[in-house]
């Protein structure tokens, strides 16, 4: 429905007669920037977990290869020393089986 | 499930595999690579550092001590069958039992003695304080597995020998 030409007539008149103030500089901003803080805080906050924490530090390339490392580090040397023994005791066992019979032992 | 959780695992399994993995195939190639069958007495040259004209004369004195050995095993051997043949069908330990079983721990204590006297004697062979370790290690070995099975079964309630 179209107004009526009069009223068009009379709604200018009185917003000539009330004059608004101006609006002080960045308003829209401001206003803006109200609406979002206001949506931030109504979302619920999703803090990260001391897990999510870890996870992100073993995915981190630096500590990952650093990890690899010192745990094929670790093995090895657990592997060399603990071969080097293994072979001892067959050394013993090979040289004992050789100068005492079993019946003696 | 959470994904830092499935992260955390994944993780987790990855480095146990990592860590044993290595170790695994370390140890092997060391052992592997170490282990050198066909001389005995590779022992002694490693565990004592024996130069080559120690080894010759530990050597000489095995090899001299290896034929007595066999032929006091065979001995061994040879009575343990006759108390085997002489407890066919027995019902009681006789007389001529008795005597081969002490016949038996007659030769036993020879074999033992001329194995101790040998061991005295590489021990000679070798640098003195690696003698030293050398026979206690002997020892050890060939006379301390009896002594702990008697204590053993001396200590356990029920089994009182009297001894």
């Amino acid at each position: 429905m179209n107004p009526h030409p009069d009223d068009v007539k009379l709604t200018a008149r009185l917003r000539e007669s009330r004059p608004s103030p101006p609006l002080p500089p960045r308003f829209e901003e401001a206003v803006w920037r109200k609406i979002d803080d206001a949506e931030a805080k109504s979302r619920p906050t999703q803090t990260p977990t001391w897990l999510d924490a870890l996870a992100a530090l073993i995915l981190r390339p630096r500590f990952a290869l650093v990890t690899v490392t010192v745990l094929v580090l670790a093995g090895a040397t657990l592997g060399v020393y603990k071969g080097v023994d293994l072979a001892r005791r067959d050394a013993q066992s090979r040289y004992v089986v050789s100068v005492a019979p079993n019946s003696l032992r | 499930m959470n994904r830092s959780l499935i992260v955390i695992l994944g993780a987790l399994a990855l480095c146990a595999g990592l860590f044993f993995g290595s170790y695994a195939l370390c140890r092997q190639i060391c052992h592997t690579s170490m282990s050198r069958p066909t001389d005995s007495l590779d022992w002694l040259r490693q565990e004592f550092h024996l130069t080559d004209a120690e080894m010759a004369r530990v050597r000489g004195l095995h090899e001299g001590y290896l034929p007595k050995c066999a032929a006091m095993c065979k001995q061994i051997a040879d009575k343990k069958k006759e108390i085997a043949a002489s407890l066919t069908g027995a019902t009681n330990v006789t007389e001529l039992t008795q005597r081969q079983l002490g016949e038996l721990a007659s030769l036993r204590a020879q074999c033992q003695s001329q194995m101790i006297q040998h061991f005295l004697e590489v021990s000679q062979a070798m640098p003195p304080d690696q003698g030293k370790r050398y026979f206690a290690e002997m020892k050890r070995i060939t006379l301390g597995e009896h002594e702990q099975v008697e204590k053993s079964m001396s200590d356990s309630p029920g089994m009182q020998h009297g001894h």
